[in-house]
């Protein structure tokens, strides 16, 4: 099912068809869940009923495919056209089967009700009305993600409060319909919270003369660089998801790379395993997401940590590997999608079985690092 | 809020601007001439070839002392040691406390922030652990008799508390909930539009600056403060956190703590009164008995418990407290019953989160839940 990308990049995608969710509005997605539990009954009731199976797009590392850019430097996985079955008839998919239509049920009163729903309450509600079905938040968040490949919809579209850990701050005004524009420069150390309400963020208007997007893993980081307001000695505008990404943040950090397209997209990680799967959702997006994951994939590269910036720290800076961080390694190392710098980088890392954070840096004073981005960037020392 | 000539917060200060335009206060300065002072007096010791003497009070905010006649609840100090250079664990520790305070005295002229974190990796081969030093900047709040933030050993989240000149507010009330989810819930119900309060969420343990900050707006605002966690023992100790301080910061008690804080639920016999199905009970696992257990432990659960009774009605919800004993701050915030609840919650052993509430209703929780029991508190004896 795997072509070499190579050719397919010549062939332009055209025999690949791409899957993605659509952000909708309530009523076109209660619209679609319709659409779904009358065809069901369609069947049923015809003079030859059966249950078909459900066809839920695969998510599965098999079924991802990357998508080189040709005419521009985005590249992003999605997800292909194969299925996975999800039959009554079969015992082990059983209940996933019956566990779609439930929570296509719940969703579509959330819809009625123009509210929205925690998963955590969701859950509950499961639990309660359909305890032999659900036992767990984890199998919860399974379903919801089939009834996202099912329908063919964002999980925002199905009334599930979507939460952002983001924070921005530095040269960027943001302006909502209606309100006055924040000026992101003066908003104190902490930064100004991106809002976890796509529909908002994708009709905010963004205003900016920075020269860098510059993206940082850790909140402490990002603390540290906008209390010494470096964006205004590098003219640039600083971004945290505090961690692993969310939609929302990530979908701002898209929104600022179409809005201001000749903005290099820079990002500051740790030099672990975690941190360059971090920096590399923020690039690709993430299979588990995968229809809604191309849509906010962006060209982002790596400032630091890097190999190369070892010599600046100091020996007990550098510690062992953890478990956790070896199996992400392998996981990262056996993908597809990853340029060859970065797999050396991997792969250095793996080898001398350690990491360092960026914190290291301080051993040079708490302003070092002010400095090191700069010459960095002055350098263009990213790849 | 970052404003030059104010004064705020009972302190009376002069600001003054250095070169860059950075505004330090004068409370800083007087902190930074202390630690001139104490510095000279060290290297006075040693330049007369005596070991300087250093003593750090020890804190406690409760103990595990079944008799319950302990002395936690006073802020006091419980004894004290004495740092000298004759012992070698004594003048590590000696060590480690004066590079910290270099770190911190810079941290202070040039009025920036630093974490714990930070300070560590700024001499890593020196400090080796994190926890040298954690403890290097307990001995120095302690020796000072400031708090950590005064260090500026802590990130000013949501603002710097010192800097803020005035806090205005409508609101009635202050709620605090343990979780970012149900946070979420309250915002989307626009709950602080049709209840005049405020709600703030320390997402799970709250920091050292959450909890300055609420403790700033209980004194500037004067205003009742609920607390709203989870049934179960990892919300009960974030609710003793808020209210009686955690044991790591039982020097800072005082700037720390919320003490008329009240317990708004959620009840373990909440889930009676308020219908929560079965379904929704989660079994208490063999950790969370220990916690419940260590947690009843705690002196400061043992105070004098008043005999109260509840009664219910079909059509409303009302609770009538009697009192045959006499009435502590402890019972008037519900926190007298907090033992009698730890032990029907062992005893039925199950907990719930707040989301079971609202399986009936998503908006249960904003509409019937927390406003009837805020009623209660106003109408409550």
């Amino acid at each position: 099912m795997e072509e070499p990308s190579g050719l397919s990049s010549m062939k332009f995608f055209s025999d690949q068809h791409l899957s993605y969710a659509d952000i909708l509005l309530p009523h076109e997605a209660r619209a679609r869940i319709e659409v779904s539990v009358l065809n069901l009954l369609r069947i049923l009731n015809s003079p030859d009923p059966a249950i078909f199976d459900l066809s839920l797009i695969n998510r599965k590392r098999s079924n991802s495919c990357i998508n080189q850019g040709v005419l521009t430097d985005v590249s992003y996985i999605f997800l292909s056209t194969s299925f996975t079955k999800s039959s009554l008839t079969n015992a082990k998919t059983a209940k996933a089967f019956v566990r779609v239509w439930k929570v296509m049920e719940i969703c579509f009163q959330i819809l009625l009700q123009e509210k929205r729903v925690t998963q955590r309450e969701l859950f509950y509600k499961l639990l309660c009305d359909s305890p032999d079905y659900f036992s767990s938040q984890i199998e919860v968040n399974r379903t919801v993600q089939d009834v996202v490949a099912l329908l063919r919809c964002s999980r925002y579209s199905l009334g599930i409060m979507a939460s952002s850990r983001g924070l921005v701050a530095g040269r960027l005004f943001l302006q909502e319909p209606g309100k006055e524009a924040v000026d992101c420069s003066t908003c104190g150390s902490s930064g100004f919270a991106i809002t976890g309400d796509l529909n908002l963020l994708d009709n905010t208007i963004m205003r900016s003369d920075a020269r860098y997007i510059i993206i940082v893993e850790k909140h402490a980081i990002f603390h540290r660089l906008v209390e010494d307001r470096l964006f205004n000695h590098i003219p640039c505008v600083f971004i945290t998801a505090k961690g692993y990404p969310d939609i929302a943040t990530r979908f701002f950090v898209h929104r600022m790379s179409t809005t201001f397209p000749d903005l290099p997209i820079l990002a500051l990680v740790d030099w672990n395993p975690a941190g360059l799967a971090i920096l590399c959702t923020f690039k690709f997006g993430s299979i588990g997401m995968g229809l809604e994951a191309y849509r906010y994939a962006c060209n982002v590269k790596w400032i630091g940590l890097r190999g190369d910036d070892l010599n600046l720290i100091p020996e007990e800076s550098l510690v062992p590997l953890k478990p956790k961080d070896s199996q992400i390694a392998k996981s990262l190392l056996s993908s597809k999608i990853l340029q060859d710098n970065y797999r050396d980088e991997l792969s250095l890392m793996v080898q001398t079985g350690k990491r360092a954070e960026i914190e290291a840096l301080y051993c040079h004073g708490y302003d070092y690092l002010g400095k090191y981005i700069g010459t960095k960037i002055v350098q263009g020392r990213y790849i | 809020i970052f404003v030059a000539d104010c004064a705020f917060l009972g302190f009376e200060n002069t600001l003054q601007r250095d070169m860059e335009g950075k505004i330090s206060s004068s409370e800083d300065t007087n902190l930074l001439q202390r630690i001139k002072e104490f510095t000279r007096l060290v290297i006075e010791d040693l330049a007369e070839g005596r070991s300087p003497k250093i003593s750090i009070n020890r804190f406690r905010n409760y103990c595990m002392n079944p008799e319950a006649d302990c002395i936690c609840s006073s802020d006091n100090p419980k004894g004290q040691e004495i740092l000298t250079l004759k012992r070698e664990p004594q003048t590590y520790r000696i060590d480690m406390l004066l590079r910290v305070l270099l770190i911190v005295q810079k941290l202070l002229q040039e009025n920036r922030h630093a974490s714990k974190r930070d300070i560590y990796y700024m001499h890593p081969s020196a400090f080796k652990a994190q926890s040298v030093v954690d403890r290097a900047i307990g001995d120095i709040c302690i020796l000072f008799h400031c708090s950590r933030y005064n260090l500026n050993v802590a990130f000013p989240v949501p603002v710097l508390v010192e800097e803020v000149e005035d806090i205005v507010s409508l609101a009635e009330y202050i709620l605090v909930v343990e979780k970012e989810t149900v946070f979420q819930r309250l915002a989307n119900d626009m709950f602080c539009k049709l209840n005049r309060c405020i709600v703030i969420t320390g997402r799970g343990y709250p920091d050292v600056s959450t909890r300055r900050f609420l403790r700033l707006l209980i004194e500037k605002l004067q205003l009742p403060v609920h607390c709203l966690v989870d049934c179960d023992p990892y919300g009960f100790e974030i609710l003793a956190t808020y209210r009686f301080g955690s044991m790591q910061m039982a020097y800072d008690i005082e700037s720390l703590r919320a003490p008329d804080m009240k317990w708004l639920g959620a009840f373990p016999s909440d889930s009676e009164i308020y219908d929560v199905p079965k379904q929704c009970l989660l079994p208490l696992t063999e950790e969370d008995k220990k916690r419940t257990e260590a947690l009843l432990l705690r002196c400061y659960l043992k105070r004098e418990m008043p005999q109260w009774r509840y009664q219910q009605t079909s059509t409303s919800f009302c609770i009538y407290i009697s009192y045959n004993s006499t009435k502590t701050s402890l019972d008037e915030n519900n926190f007298g019953r907090l033992r009698l609840e730890l032990e029907t919650m062992l005893e039925r052993g199950v907990k719930f989160e707040i989301e079971a509430l609202s399986v009936h209703s998503l908006s249960f929780l904003s509409e019937v839940y927390i406003p009837s029991k805020i009623c209660l508190e106003v109408t409550s004896p």
